[in-house]
């Protein structure tokens, strides 16, 4: 071997022991503990889509959905995805460290939420994502890193559902990217959704949660109702295109022009509110909100 | 392998870890004087910002009817005051910024300006009502500061406290004078912009009169981020509200700006008691 090939060698070895000294940090924040929701539930109304930059196939599909089929032998045990349920159910959280089952060393964190039980590991040991044509699930696969104090994750894999409890969907081929804050005994999660299928945009939103060791989630046993107990046998309660009849009750209620209820990109901006004044709100209904704000 | 490809690989990996890190590291190269707030910065948080409401969007976007609060953890006396609420009177009476206040600002629809107005003061303009809140860092109230609306906000760059330690004994390891020894394991760096607010005159935490107190204490956090569908840049704010004169726990908000390249669509207009912004 000639001295031009030592010396090339000896300058790869150099290379390569400086890129393992310079792996990435471990945490940075400690994120594992009891945490309890402090999150407001919003979208609990059949026509509400405000804020969600929701395309027309999403609108479509939001629009066929009937709130009896929550009562559905296949729906009464249905979980959220888990990024889901940290949002719009009971969402009391454990995170804990996640280690190999044979070597015992940390490879990530554990998420376990409240309601339905659901559990997702973040794997922080650098393994890829399985092929796009792996099984997906309700807790997707989820990746992460430390961006200084901030833990990132991004899901991938996750089975089809709704971003709210009413309806609007959220297409298996969504991925989510979630960024978890702590700021003390405050810890804020913000999740970006990207769904090419049912939204034009990121959808943007976030929760907090208090730090409370002392807190305990309860088990959460959930039974299913044999078929045709409480809708009749063999039927799924939906509205076909243009026959939902209380679409517009949201609408009303709160005197919000349809066209803004239903959502969409532009009216996530301020310049929509001028837009708003021009256009036709029903009359106000003398329904309980209403009579409350007299 | 040829061992000049087998360098040429080598260096290659290396450069992209390199700018993979490069890309982490905190945006310190700001303009300054050595020791300051603006030297230290983390991130930048100048420029024009623009309001995404995905949150409480019906709250946000339209003046909600009298009475409907049902995201604010009110207390009987905070929804006694709420029912009170008259915005003709508040226009007559010129307090039609109380909605407009440090603890609700962020969440009116808006642009938002940042400039740094000295070394250590970030200061924040909204289009809507025409405000202007300025985060000091270093300093603390003066005694005789005059309540306003945006009150006094005091401001540091969190997330830099160092890891607990302990020595055998239990206690945090000490040198000899008794201080605190910090060796580099435990250091960890500052990654967003805190702020304290108090000295506040009271206002309204929702556009239909919610009110909070002149002794309410708003803490908020501020992080800059991209989220990597759009590489769009973003101000993402989680403000927490103690007030116990009308709330029975803290009040958790969230508000999200994207960043825009210029001042386009800055609108201002003055406070409105009746409407959105």
């Amino acid at each position: 071997m000639g001295s031009d090939a030592m010396q090339s060698k000896r300058t790869a070895l150099i290379l390569v022991l400086l890129l393992v000294a310079s792996r990435p940090a471990r945490a940075q924040v400690d994120v594992t503990g009891e945490w309890s929701p402090r999150v407001y539930n919003t979208h609990m109304d059949i026509g509400d889509y405000t804020g969600i930059p929701i395309n027309e196939a999403g609108r479509l599909r939001a629009e066929s959905w009937h709130p009896d089929q929550l009562d559905l032998p296949e729906n009464l045990c249905r979980p959220h995805p888990i990024d889901i349920g940290l949002r719009v159910s009971v969402s009391q959280l454990r995170i804990t460290t996640e280690s190999d089952t044979e070597t015992r060393q940390p490879v990530g964190l554990r998420l376990h939420v409240a309601w339905q039980e659901p559990e997702q590991v973040i794997y922080m040991d650098g393994r890829p994502h399985p092929s796009a044509n792996a099984p997906h699930k309700w807790s997707g696969f989820s990746t992460g890193h430390w961006e200084r104090n901030t833990l990132v994750y991004t899901t991938t894999h996750l089975k089809e559902a709704y971003l709210t409890r009413t309806g609007v969907p959220k297409s298996e081929r969504s991925t989510v990217t979630t960024r978890v804050h702590r700021y003390g005994n405050l810890m804020t999660i913000v999740f970006i959704i990207n769904d090419p299928l049912y939204l034009t945009a990121p959808y943007i939103r976030a929760s907090s949660w208090i730090f409370d060791p002392t807190q305990i989630i309860p088990p959460f046993p959930c039974e299913i109702s044999p078929d045709g107990t409480i809708i009749g046998a063999g039927k799924v309660p939906s509205f076909m295109p243009g026959k939902n009849d209380i679409l517009a009750d949201f609408a009303t209620e709160y005197g919000i022009p349809l066209e803004a209820a239903l959502g969409g990109e532009e009216t996530l901006y301020p310049e929509y509110i001028k837009k708003m004044k021009t256009m036709k709100v029903a009359p106000r209904t003398s329904t309980e909100h209403y009579r409350r704000a007299q | 392998m040829d061992s000049r490809r087998v360098v040429l690989i080598t260096a290659a990996a290396l450069l992209l870890l390199s700018a993979r890190f490069a890309a982490q590291r905190p945006a310190t190269a700001q303009a300054g004087a050595p020791g300051s707030a603006r030297t230290a910065a983390p991130d930048d948080y100048t420029g024009y910002w623009v309001s995404e409401v995905t949150e409480k969007w019906r709250f946000r976007m339209l003046v909600p009817d009298k009475n409907d609060y049902i995201q604010v953890p009110l207390n009987p006396e905070g929804r006694r005051v709420a029912a009170l609420w008259d915005p003709a009177k508040d226009e007559a009476g010129g307090e039609a910024c109380r909605s407009y206040g440090a603890a609700a600002l962020l969440q009116v629809p808006g642009r938002l300006h940042i400039t740094w107005q000295d070394d250590n003061t970030l200061r924040l303009d909204t289009d809507s009502g025409t405000q202007t809140r300025l985060f000091r860092f270093g300093g603390s109230p003066p005694a005789n500061e005059k309540p306003s609306w945006q009150g006094y906000s005091a401001a540091t760059w969190g997330g830099d406290e160092p890891r607990d330690r302990r020595d055998g004994q239990g206690g945090p390891v000490q040198d000899k004078e008794g201080r605190l020894v910090v060796d580099k394991a435990q250091q960890r760096t500052a990654d967003y912009l805190q702020v304290v607010t108090t000295r506040m005159r009271p206002g309204y935490l929702q556009k239909n009169g919610v009110p909070y107190s002149a002794n309410a204490v708003v803490e908020e956090y501020f992080d800059v981020f991209s989220d990597p569908y759009t590489k769009n840049t973003w101000l993402g704010v989680t403000t927490l509200v103690t007030d116990p004169q009308y709330l029975i726990e803290p009040l958790i908000m969230h508000a999200h700006f994207k960043k825009l390249p210029d001042a386009s669509g800055w609108d201002p207009t003055p406070c409105r008691a009746n409407e959105p912004r």
